[in-house]
């Protein structure tokens, strides 16, 4: 079978280059084939392969697959795909009364990929790395008791109070400092992924430790390319085992030279959308190996309410009737669902708003109401600057968006800063913008983690991600009641809170869609059987196959 | 008025006289014979002309926008439909490729991804580049003859301050240091005493382009001023009492035209690349105001689809540097009497 396999490769060199010849094992009529060897490339690294440092899209792809925790998600597509299911623990866990105590019971028999048996001690060290290490999203795990404490005292490796765990019996408790529904999200990041107790408190990106998951790391060479590897240990039920024997990630630069390497079957997949440039040849041409899938992301223009015009419902009003999501759809090379929604689609609550308050993001705007209303709020001529990023969709944005303040009657001039600079700038009180870009990609799939843009909770004097300052009772009083929750247990109060952020009379910002994430593949990837969009993790690696 | 001849400077950047151009000096020949050599020069009556061309049709910008395409530089016209050959197209596409060149009076040479129509902003965008050219020239000349005659007469403690100052400035490469500038500036504006500039103001990128070239045109000046002030006729005015400024402004300076007059065009020409630099790295003309570096930054990503997005500004671009760099050379060579006349 090895000699066939050889000799059939040495026929199909010339159109299927390096083209893995593990799998045997796949049905003989289509559908998902297991083995072979795949290539992928992201343009940027991932910040760490660490787990307990690894913030980024780049570097949660690999890890999500690596290292599972007590929970993660289902490895499925939509709203499935948002379902917490459990992974190290046995089960979901026991919610005490008052809904502060979460009791978990570590899966017997678990081996990590390096053979050391998993102990229900791991999970407080991995809370220990990812704090000590100062993950990026450090802040979520402040709901479990001693968290703050422990990195206030600032001693690595000191006990968590809020978290106790019994090797024997497998037994972990997480005591919370108030009753919160997104522990569970929050349990799901590969930073709190199980490692062995013993892992040292210190950056391991060159040499990451093992995990519980499907994959392992293989070879490493920094800024270079990374592996992914069969975990040969592998045993979580409910989580597919991968059906690439081996999945080699480039890091490349030029998205150009992305593209053309999936077109000649150099690469099998990219992370990143094809450049503006590309894409419509993209569609056109191989249409068969490309997909789009809307992402959980929302879109919008924040509104200063503390400040003049934007602190008059009226002007708010004014700016969400007069905006062309048609307009907005084109600027983003089509790559935007346009929606009335700030929630989107895939995430828990969503409700379509139709019609929406504003007419149908399909049709032209209504211009003339909205002169309209800013005549009646008295705000013609009134001084608007305008803020947005040098990074291409957001500079098109604003300077579409300026457009279209002047022909309501603003006089609007905008305000095009360093991408690196701009979110510290219009986050800090002093600064005081008016309006500007946003956009925001779910931390996790809850509608807390789109609400607290434009609640009261988030807003500071630096590092605001409401710079916009928006604190309004009602929303407060409601997200504040809902967080507390798992999103599903109130779907339809979320999708009311959703109606109410975007409704004529509050118009607390200027929502206009959710972007899509594109993907492509080559020829001798099986798209139809094996991409899955995952909402929270994108292209689900673990399930990609050969044809 | 003294004469010397010039000796060719070793080039700097953009073919500015380098830093061995110290003691450079022109014997200029007599203004009358100088224009007359020059106009007998058929390449520096192109450039001249090409020049002009330009010239007017950056004036010409507003009539344009108005009477012919209808719009603004700044107005988008994304979701707008147009007529081309009885058909109805849209200015941008679903999929955001903008629409190529018409030839008709709107979108004349297509449109950009905002659905600005790019002749529009092409004109606009000349104006500025012009401008700023133009002043950030002029401004350096400013800059460095002054700091060229303080330095070179006054030397000494003076001299080695100011020439030390002109090394640091000149030790960084001119892009670096004029992205570092225009980026800090961009941000928080400039304030320098009771003048205040705005982040986006057309005077920064003037004021950073300036200040990252006045090495380049202050230290051979400087030679020449340390020259100069050897010489026989400022020993005799300072003999009748003249003092340092009159001797400057009265005997120096005159000699020292010739040599700006030279190097002006070159230095415009280069103010006008850096811009267009400063401005396709988001340092320099602020958007959505239009400038032949900011389009071809807005065009670069989509050379593939929307080719003239890049092409048109970058013609006016090549054709601008040209003819200045052209009517450089053969304005030196009519001033210098030993140079053969410029064809």
């Amino acid at each position: 079978m090895k000699r066939l396999c050889v000799t059939l490769a040495t026929l199909l060199a010339a159109t299927a280059a390096s083209a893995g010849c593990g799998g045997s094992d796949g049905p003989a009529g289509g559908g998902p084939r297991t083995g072979g060897a795949l290539t992928l490339a992201q343009t940027s690294n991932p910040d760490f392969l660490d787990p307990a440092k690894g913030y980024t899209v780049e570097a949660s792809a690999a890890h999500w697959l690596i290292y599972p925790g007590l929970l993660t998600y289902r490895h499925e597509e939509g709203a499935e795909g948002s379902k917490l299911i459990p992974a190290a623990a046995e089960d979901l866990p026991e919610v005490s009364r008052d809904g502060r105590t979460h009791t978990f019971r570590l899966r017997k028999g678990l081996t990590y990929a390096d053979g050391t048996p998993a102990r229900a001690a791991d999970f407080e060290r991995a809370i220990q790395r990812a704090l000590t290490l100062q993950w990026g999203g450090l802040a979520f795990f402040s709901v479990i008791e001693g968290v703050d404490e422990y990195v206030k005292r600032g001693k690595p490796g000191a006990d968590i109070r809020g978290i106790t765990s019994d090797d024997r019996t497998g037994e972990i408790v997480i005591e919370l400092t108030a009753p919160d529904g997104r522990l569970g999200n929050i349990l799901a990041f590969p930073a709190a992924g199980l490692v062995p107790a013993d892992t040292p408190l210190e950056d391991l990106s060159r040499r990451p430790p093992p995990g519980l998951g499907a994959y392992r790391f293989g070879a490493i060479e920094p800024n270079r390319r990374y592996e992914l590897v069969r975990n040969p240990h592998f045993a979580l039920p409910g989580i597919p085992k991968g059906n690439a024997d081996r999945i080699t990630v480039k890091l490349m630069k030029s998205s150009q030279r992305q593209v053309q390497d999936v077109i000649r079957g150099r690469l099998d997949w990219i992370l990143d959308e094809p450049p503006a440039d590309l894409l419509s040849e993209v569609r056109t041409r191989y249409g068969d190996r490309y997909e789009e899938n809307t992402a959980n992301s929302t879109y919008f223009q924040f509104f200063n309410v503390e400040t003049a015009p934007f602190d008059d419902a009226r002007v708010r009003a004014a700016v969400n009737y007069a905006l062309d999501k048609r307009a907005l759809v084109r600027i983003f090379g089509g790559l935007l669902e346009p929606d009335c929604n700030f929630l989107p689609p895939g995430m828990v609550g969503y409700e379509r708003i139709d019609p929406c308050p504003y007419g149908d993001p399909a049709q032209p705007p209504d211009v003339e109401r909205a002169r309209g209303l800013i005549r009646a709020a008295g705000s013609e001529g009134a001084p608007v600057t305008v803020w947005g990023t040098d990074e291409e969709r957001s500079q098109r944005v604003t300077e579409y968006y300026t457009d279209v303040l002047n022909e309501i009657g603003l006089r609007a001039k905008p305000r095009i800063v360093g991408a690196e600079t701009y979110y510290a700038a219009i986050g800090n009180v002093e600064t005081r913008p008016q309006t500007g870009f946003l956009a925001w990609f779910q931390d996790f799939p809850h509608p807390a983690n789109f609400f607290f843009l434009v609640a009261g909770e988030s807003v500071q004097d630096v590092d605001s991600v409401n710079p916009g300052r928006v604190s309004d009772p009602d929303v407060n009083r409601r997200y504040e009641a809902l967080k507390r929750e798992p999103a599903e247990q109130n779907a339809a109060e979320w999708a009311a809170l959703d109606r109410l952020v975007i409704a004529p009379e509050k118009a607390l910002v200027a929502a206009y869609g959710h972007t899509k994430d594109t993907t492509f593949v080559s020829e001798r990837m099986n798209l139809e059987d094996c991409t899955v969009y995952h909402p929270v993790y994108r292209d689900d690696w673990s399930q990609f196959c050969l044809k | 008025m003294a004469t010397e001849l010039i000796d060719r400077a070793p080039a700097g950047p953009g073919g500015l006289p380098g830093e061995e151009a110290a003691g450079v000096l022109l014997a200029p020949a007599a203004p009358r014979s100088a224009l007359r050599r020059l106009a007998g020069s058929r390449s520096a009556l192109g450039a001249a002309a090409l020049l002009a061309l330009l010239v007017l049709a950056a004036l010409a910008a507003p009539l344009w926008a108005d009477h012919v395409a209808g719009t603004t530089p700044y107005a988008n016209h994304i979701t707008d439909r147009v007529e081309v050959g009885g058909k109805a197209r849209d200015v941008v596409s679903p999929d955001g490729v903008p629409i190529g060149p018409t030839w008709r009076g709107r979108f004349f040479l297509g449109a950009d991804v905002n659905g600005r129509d790019i002749m529009v902003r092409l004109l606009y965008g000349g104006r500025n580049s012009l401008m700023i050219g133009v002043a950030a020239a002029l401004l350096t000349a400013l800059l460095a003859v002054a700091t060229a005659l303080v330095a070179g007469y006054f030397r000494g403690w003076v001299d080695g301050v100011l020439a030390r100052g002109l090394d640091v400035i000149w030790a960084y490469p001119v892009i670096l240091l004029g992205v570092a500038l225009g980026t800090a500036f961009a941000v928080g504006g400039v304030r320098l005493g009771p003048v205040e500039l705005a982040g986006d103001s057309k005077a920064i990128p003037v004021l950073v382009i300036a200040v990252v070239y006045v090495p380049y045109m202050a230290r051979p000046l400087r030679g020449t001023v340390l020259a100069l002030r050897e010489r026989e006729f400022v020993a005799a005015a300072r003999a009748q009492g003249a003092g340092a400024v009159r001797v400057m402004w009265s005997e120096i300076l005159p000699n020292l035209l010739p040599g700006i007059v030279v190097l002006l065009p070159l230095m415009v020409a280069n103010a006008i690349l850096l811009e267009a630099a400063l401005s396709y790295l988001g340092a320099g003309v602020r958007p959505p105001e239009p400038s032949w570096g900011t389009m071809i930054d807005d065009g670069v990503a989509r050379i593939v689809t929307a080719e003239h997005l890049a092409i048109a500004p970058g013609l006016m671009l090549v054709l601008t540097v040209a003819a200045l760099n052209v009517l450089g050379d053969r304005v030196r060579d009519a001033l210098d009497p030993h140079a053969g006349a410029g064809t």
